[in-house]
This record gives structure tokens, C-alpha cells and sequence, in this order.
């Protein structure tokens, strides 16, 4: 590792400083080996410095065209994952940044081939395209007939806003094999459906790929053979600034996510409430922080002994401790401690939560993960707060960004639960004790749906059992498995 | 055990700020940490328990118990009645009182030490003015010997006999903390030659939990040990839940250290059968809802890590800390109280405590 300061222990802040030196190889192993060695750890590091080093691959990687950049990122993606997958934010923004991909070019295409219909905009983004996109624009582009296009598009789009309900894509009355696609999500994700491999192809230029009963392989083949290498030319490069701003909105969301979910604080925390949070996070802090500012209540902080309990006790006093804030000092301006603002601030062990459980209005947990059905990965402890809340009919509130939000669901939750270093709890010092005594020190809980009663993420607040659907505005089903080659197809 | 309530940076600022918690606030009582000020009525004996039981050297509600009787023999055996009194009118007065006064200064008395005193104090007030003083004293003393044999040792040998006979081979026990019976069941089973694993969960900041892993580890026990937060990882695993017993509440709920309730409640949520060892002296004819109308709060300071960031907590405005003793597990989680008279459900609690005040009447 070329670009590691002696003397410093590398984290984020240095990471990203020697993106912009380090040839990308480099940059990416020495990625891999930060989030092996945790040195870059928890959600928000993760996440940004995924998507600043895809940022230098599409901008450093020559492609001729899409395809080979897609691959190239699912390489990439599949390595980080790899090395650290229970940091689940890391495939977040692979796949987040293939779907963006993937959107940029189906909309070069439908411009090429019907620059009439154009509807593309920059500005508001994925949602409409994963409705409206796919295989229907390809429709458009192989029958070469506007008005076609135009006419299915409608047709879908309405459909779309009908199927809603059901959280279903609309299925495209044109082409009858798809309708074996999906309507539920959770379908979606064990099993890539047909429609992935149709997206999946259709994104790249090879014409074998068309579904056999559409009009022409040959059309195709024809019209991509003809205008391939102009288009090549002329869209490569446009193409690529559109990538590239379109990470440069990730990363930007990444910024100001906590800003947005804090702003919708002051509808869900009342004056002279008790809010019990857990462990220490950055977005339920500025959630709480914009509460203060109109309201007067207490929060109880949960210590989240014995792995997070120094981050949280330095949260509530206002101190930095070194190793904890390391990461995030280059990211995150210094935040005011929440009894600055003017909040009591009640600082208890997790053993008091029952106790005090009977006097808390509402809990506010911060996560680690979410995952598509509406459970959440949090630190350690999170899901004995979460049924004792239950217990006592005190609603629990997850606040967490989308970012976090992972289309992964696996059927054993334990394999998302890390286990840390048990001298946290017994310490090495204590021999007798170490030799004999299994212990055992888990990172993470995994807290069921039903013990949550309402996410707030940047885009508003939703049941558990609506996330999956936004996990279906922000990934785009063929990229789901893009870190396990063996489930695809 | 760095409890030191008063010299704090608290009590150097000129504007002194509460850093009592709401809720608890009706539970605050300064704790003596030392020999100093005390009233020099107090027996030698006694201050020193006072002292050990405030640093937790004797913790546990039958340790404290059996402690504090054991000192009261000393200060009757010391006593001799002034001229002119009686030894059942002036001793409890004007002997035992300031004892007790001062025991309670340096924590708050256990339920079952209150148990205990009541019974101490009706003993000698039914001590005959004929008797005399030396007669009368052997006889207290001998009495105070019997009530703890019965009430607490045979109480014990008869609780863990019971409570080892429930625990079968392949059991996965999980206990909460330390709790010095359910230790003694685990041993007695063990002892038996069954095997069986033990599921230790502790919590901050007294780690009781771990003093009964070093012990079952030592006689080579398969232990397992985790703090509060790993409870719902393990609990699984587990087949029976034993718990030892601060007090039982007439109720029928269950004050035991903190955290217990957590503990019962993912016990309950999993199905498995969460056993109280409870001796009936630590019955009482108090109700508890919930954990705040009755507690006990701890020094704050024995939250604070030395050298961690929370050392000078008490600078920082509207920072407090909160480290209450036990809480209140509801009756529902409960399926069955071991006790020296049988084994009951929580509803039979008010039962047993009126026959057990009755025996003893």
C-alpha cells in the first residue's frame, strides 16, 4: 500500500485522500484490506468509500461499451463484498451504481433509436426509470417504431400506477413470457427471474440475446451493427459524465441523508416525551438535535456494553474517543453532544431497559442494516429493547438512511450476525477465566419486522412491511445476486 | 466499587446541579462509604459490615442477612441492660436502632434483612423482665442461630436439592448474574454427575455474573458466558431458566437485580420455563407494579469507566446517570417459585408469606 501516512492509522479520511494519487488497483486492494482489517467500518464509511472508489473506476476504466463496464464493476463489487460481507452498504452501492449504469444507457439507447419520445431527465431519477424501463424501451428500439414505443410506454406507465398496490411491477402485455416475472419482491430475490436475464442482455449489445419470439434477432443486430460505432463514439464519452454524476449523487445522498430524515423529527418527537435510544448513531443524534430545536424532552441513551458503549459514552459527553470517531472525523463535522441543545440526557445500562421501559414514550433505534422484509441489523441488544418496547405497547421508530436498505434476505438472519472480540467482555488478563469460559459477544442483533413499528428513512416514513418496495425503486432485480455469479444466470 | 457520592466534581461546583433522575428521584439516598460520622453507638462489628456491604464485599440478600444477624449477636452479646431498664424495652431502642440506621445509611436494607429485623425486634420484645440479662442474651442468641439455620441454611440445602432434581441431563441452564442458590442448585447437579450446560448472562457494572463462572468453572462445569446483549442469541438454546430472588412481591412479581426482567421476558417470548429460587424469608406483603415505585439506586460513579470519556460527567450540564439495582419481573414470566415449603406458582407468594409469619408468631 503505497499511499498509507506512517504513523496513522489508516481510516476513511486517508482512504479517500489517496484515491485521487493511487493507481486504482492499488486503491481497490487497499480497500479490501481496510474493510478486512476494519479499519473502515459501520454503514456510512462503508458506503462512502464504495462509492468513491467506483467513482475512479468508471472515470479511470476505458469501455467501449456498457457491458464492459458493468462487468468491470461487478468485479470490483464482488471483490469488496467479499471481503467484508456483512458490511451489507457495500453492495447497497454496487448495486445502486449498476442499476444507475444501467439506467444511463437504456436511456442513451431510447434516445438513439426514438429521439422523439425522449423522457429522459437527470434530475428525478430512478424511480420513474425502473418503472418505465427495461425491456419495454428495448421494445421500442427493435420494432424502430416510435409510435410504438409511445404506446406501450403509456400503457405500462398507467398500469404501473395501478399495480402499485400490490407492489408489483407492471407486466407487459406484449410479451407473454414475462408475465412469469414477479409481483412480489420477495420472489424476486432468491430466484433472479426471466425478466432479469432479458435486462440483463438486453443491456448489453449482443444480439443472440433477444428473446426468440420478438420480430428480429436479425433487426437488431442490424440496427446495433450499423450504428454501433458511431454511437460508441459519440455516447461513450457523454455516457461517462453521466455515470460519474450520477455517483456523484449517490455520494451526495450519502452526505445528506441524515440531514434529510432528521428534518422529519419535529412530527414524530413531542414535548416533555422520554425517548430511549441505543448505542450512539449520528442520524438518530441529528434527529434528536432537530427535535430540540422547537421541543423539551428526555432521552435515555442505552450504553450498548460492551462494544459500543466508549462511542456512546463519548456521544453523551461531547468527547471524541480517538479510535471510535476516527473514521468519521474527515466526514462529519463535530456534532454537539444532545444535552448541549438543551435535552436532559439519562444515561443507564442495557440490563435498565425493562425498568425503565414503563416511563419511555417512544424508542428510536438506529441500524446497521435493513433488510427487505422490514427487519433491521442494529448493534448488539437492539432486539431485547425492541420486545420489551413491545411488551410495553412503547412504539419503536428505525431511523435509518436508504442506503442501508439491502435487497439481501436471507433465510438464516444469524449468518448477518458478527461476533466480536470476546476480550471486550472477559478481559485477556483474567487466564483462569479465559481458558475455560466460552464466551461469547455478539455485534449485531437482528430485530424482526413485527417488532418495528415505523421506519424513517430520507424519503419519508414508512411501515416495515412497505420497505420492500422501495428496495425495488433502488435495485434493479438482475443486479441482486451480481456478487454471487452462481445465481445468476 | 469507587462510590465517592460526596467529594465528587459535583460537590465543588458552585451552582450545584441535580443529577438525580426524575423518575427516581423519591429512591436517592447519599450512601456512607466510611467510618467517619458515625455514631458512636454503632458496634465495631457492624460498621465493618456497613462498610463491606456498601463496596459489595457482602452482596446478595441472604449473604447480607445472614451477615447482619450474625453482627447483631456480637452487639447483643456486648450488651448488658442499664440500671433501671429492662432488656426488652431498651435494646431494641436504643441499641439495635442506631445499628440498623446505620446499616441502612450504607445500603439500603434487603427485604429479607427487613424481614429478619422485624422478627429480631418482636423476639426481644417477648424477652421476660424476670429473666436475667445473661440468660436473656444466650437466649436471643440461640434464637437468632435457629432462625438462620432454618430460614436460610436448611431453606438453602432444601431449595437446591429441589431445584437440582428439575435440572436433567442435556438441560442448557441459563441463570442471570450471581445469585448464590441457584450457584448451590448448579453445583448439587453437577455433583450428581448430570450434564448439563450453564448459560451465564451478566450485565455492567457489577459483574456478578462472573464470579459464578470462575467458581462453576473451577469444579469443571460447561459454561458459557454473555453479557445482556447476547441474550436473545442464546436463549435458544436454553431449556430452563433459573433465577435467584431479591424479594417476591405479594403480588406475585419478582424483584431481583437488574436486568432479570429482560432476561424472564426473552425466556417467556421463547418458551422456555423460567424457575425462581426463593427462600420465603425473602417474601414480602409489598406489591410492585413496576420498577420505579421501589428500587434501589446505586452511586452513579460505579458506572464510569476509569479513563473512559465519562470521567467528569458531572460537568456536563444535563448529563445524568442512572444505575438503578434491580427491577420487577412480571408474574406471567414466572412458571414456578422453588421455595423451602414447595413449589408454587407466583400466586401462591402472599400465601406462603402469611404461613411463614404465622410459624413464626
Amino acid at each position: 500500500m503505497p499511499s498509507l501516512q506512517a504513523g496513522y492509522a489508516p481510516n476513511l479520511g486517508i482512504f479517500l485522500k489517496s484515491l485521487k494519487t493511487a493507481p486504482l488497483e492499488s486503491s481497490i486492494e487497499n480497500l479490501i484490506s481496510l474493510l478486512k482489517r476494519r479499519q473502515i467500518r459501520n454503514s456510512r464509511p462503508c458506503a462512502i468509500a464504495t462509492a468513491h472508489l467506483l467513482l475512479q473506476v468508471v472515470a479511470k476504466f476505458r469501455w467501449t461499451d456498457i457491458g464492459n463496464l458493468l462487468e468491470r464493476i461487478q468485479e470490483v463489487g464482488q471483490r469488496l463484498v467479499e471481503a467484508q460481507p456483512r458490511e451489507m452498504v457495500v453492495g447497497n452501492i454496487v448495486r445502486r451504481v449498476l442499476g444507475m449504469i444501467r439506467d444511463e444507457a437504456k436511456e442513451d439507447r431510447t434516445e438513439d433509436a426514438s429521439d422523439s419520445t425522449s423522457t429522459s431527465q437527470l434530475g428525478s431519477p430512478r424511480r420513474e426509470r425502473s418503472e418505465s424501463g427495461s425491456f419495454r424501451t428495448e421494445g421500442g428500439a427493435t420494432s424502430s417504431s416510435p409510435l410504438r414505443f409511445v404506446s406501450t410506454d403509456a400503457s405500462t406507465l398507467s398500469e404501473a400506477s395501478g399495480d402499485d398496490v400490490f407492489g408489483g411491477r407492471s407486466q407487459p402485455t406484449s410479451r407473454p413470457p414475462l408475465l412469469t416475472s414477479h409481483t412480489s419482491y420477495a420472489v424476486l430475490n432468491g430466484v433472479p427471474v426471466q425478466q432479469s436475464m432479458f435486462n440483463l442482455l438486453s443491456a448489453t449489445p449482443t444480439p443472440s440475446s433477444t428473446p426468440p419470439h420478438t420480430s428480429s434477432p436479425h433487426g437488431k443486430s442490424t440496427i446495433s451493427a450499423s450504428s454501433l460505432a458511431q454511437r460508441i463514439v459519440i455516447t461513450t464519452r457523454d455516457l461517462k459524465a453521466e455515470v460519474i454524476s450520477g455517483i456523484e449523487e449517490i455520494i451526495d445522498e450519502l452526505d445528506q441523508v441524515d440531514d434529510q430524515i432528521a428534518a422529519y423529527a419535529q412530527e414524530h418527537i413531542h414535548s416533555n416525551e422520554v425517548i430511549l435510544i441505543h448505542s450512539s448513531s449520528l442520524s438518530v443524534q441529528k434527529f434528536l438535535l432537530k427535535a430540540a430545536e422547537k421541543r423539551r424532552f428526555t432521552v435515555i441513551v442505552a450504553e450498548s456494553y460492551p462494544n459500543d458503549h466508549e462511542a456512546t459514552h463519548a456521544a453523551v459527553t461531547g468527547k471524541v474517543s480517538p479510535d471510535v470517531e476516527g473514521d468519521e472525523m474527515s466526514t462529519e463535522t463535530f456534532l454537539k453532544p444532545l444535552s448541549a441543545a438543551g435535552i436532559t440526557v439519562i444515561l443507564m445500562t442495557d440490563a435498565t431497559i425493562f425498568a425503565i421501559m414503563s416511563r419511555v414514550n417512544k424508542v428510536i433505534l438506529a441500524t446497521h442494516a435493513v433488510i427487505a422484509n422490514g427487519g433491521l441489523i442494529a448493534a448488539a441488544g437492539a432486539r431485547i429493547i425492541a420486545k420489551a418496547a413491545k411488551v410495553h405497547r412503547t412504539p419503536v421508530i428505525v431511523v435509518s438512511g436508504v442506503y442501508k436498505l439491502s435487497p439481501e434476505y436471507p433465510f438464516e438472519f444469524e449468518s448477518l450476525i458478527e461476533y466480536g472480540d470476546p476480550g471486550n467482555i472477559i478481559g485477556y488478563g483474567e487466564g483462569a477465566l479465559v481458558d475455560h469460559l466460552e464466551v461469547d459477544n455478539p455485534v449485531y442483533d437482528y430485530v424482526p419486522p413485527d417488532l418495528v413499528d415505523l421506519y424513517i428513512t430520507n424519503l419519508g416514513a414508512h411501515a416495515p412491511s412497505y420497505l420492500y418496495r422501495i428496495v425495488a425503486d433502488h435495485y434493479k432485480p438482475e443486479d441482486i445476486n451480481f456478487h454471487k455469479p452462481e445465481l445468476q444466470f | 466499587g469507587a462510590q465517592k457520592v460526596v467529594p465528587g466534581p459535583i460537590a465543588t461546583e458552585p451552582k450545584k446541579e441535580d443529577k438525580t433522575v426524575e423518575f427516581f428521584r423519591h429512591l436517592y439516598k447519599t450512601r456512607t462509604t466510611s467510618i467517619a460520622g458515625a455514631s458512636k453507638d454503632v458496634h465495631p462489628a457492624v460498621l465493618a459490615l456497613g462498610l463491606q456491604m456498601s463496596n459489595y464485599t457482602i452482596c446478595g440478600s441472604c449473604a447480607r442477612l445472614v451477615a447482619t444477624l450474625q453482627a447483631f449477636k456480637r452487639v447483643i452479646e456486648s450488651y448488658t441492660t442499664p440500671p433501671q431498664n429492662s432488656l426488652s424495652r431498651h435494646l431494641t431502642s436504643h441499641v439495635l436502632s442506631p445499628q440498623i440506621e446505620y446499616l441502612s445509611s450504607c445500603r439500603p436494607l434487603s427485604i429479607s434483612m427487613g424481614n429478619a429485623i422485624r422478627w429480631l425486634k418482636l423476639e426481644v420484645s417477648k424477652v421476660d423482665v424476670s429473666v436475667p440479662d445473661a440468660e436473656a442474651k444466650k437466649g436471643l442468641c440461640d434464637a437468632i442461630d435457629v432462625f438462620i439455620r432454618e430460614r436460610v441454611t436448611f431453606a438453602d440445602q432444601v431449595i437446591a436439592r429441589s431445584a437440582a432434581d428439575k435440572i436433567k441431563n442435556g438441560d442448557v441452564i441459563m441463570t442471570y448474574a450471581k445469585s448464590s442458590i441457584v450457584q448451590r442448585a448448579l453445583v448439587t447437579a453437577h455433583e450428581e454427575g448430570k450434564k448439563f450446560r450453564v448459560i451465564i448472562v451478566d450485565s455492567r457494572p457489577l459483574h456478578e455474573g462472573k464470579h459464578l463462572a470462575a467458581a462453576l468453572v473451577k469444579i469443571g462445569m460447561d459454561v458459557k458466558y454473555c453479557l445482556i446483549n447476547g441474550l436473545s442469541h442464546n436463549i435458544q438454546d436454553v431449556t430452563k431458566v433459573l433465577l435467584g430472588a431479591h424479594a417476591m412481591m405479594s403480588n406475585g412479581r419478582l424483584f431481583s437485580r437488574i436486568g432479570t426482567a429482560l432476561v424472564a421476558m426473552e425466556a417467556n417470548e421463547a418458551d422456555k420455563p423460567v424457575i425462581v429460587l426463593c427462600e420465603t424469608i425473602k417474601f414480602t406483603e409489598r406489591v410492585a407494579l413496576d420498577s420505579i415505585v421501589h428500587n434501589e439506586i446505586a452511586p452513579s460513579d460505579e458506572l464510569v469507566i476509569p479513563g473512559g470519556p465519562l470521567e467528569n460527567w458531572g460537568d456536563i450540564k444535563k448529563l445524568q446517570l442512572c444505575n438503578p439495582m434491580y427491577d420487577v419481573t412480571p408474574a406471567d414470566y414466572i412458571q414456578m417459585i422453588v421455595t423451602e415449603s414447595g413449589n408454587v406458582p407466583p400466586t401462591s407468594v402472599p400465601v406462603l408469606h402469611r404461613l411463614g409469619n404465622e410459624s413464626q408468631g
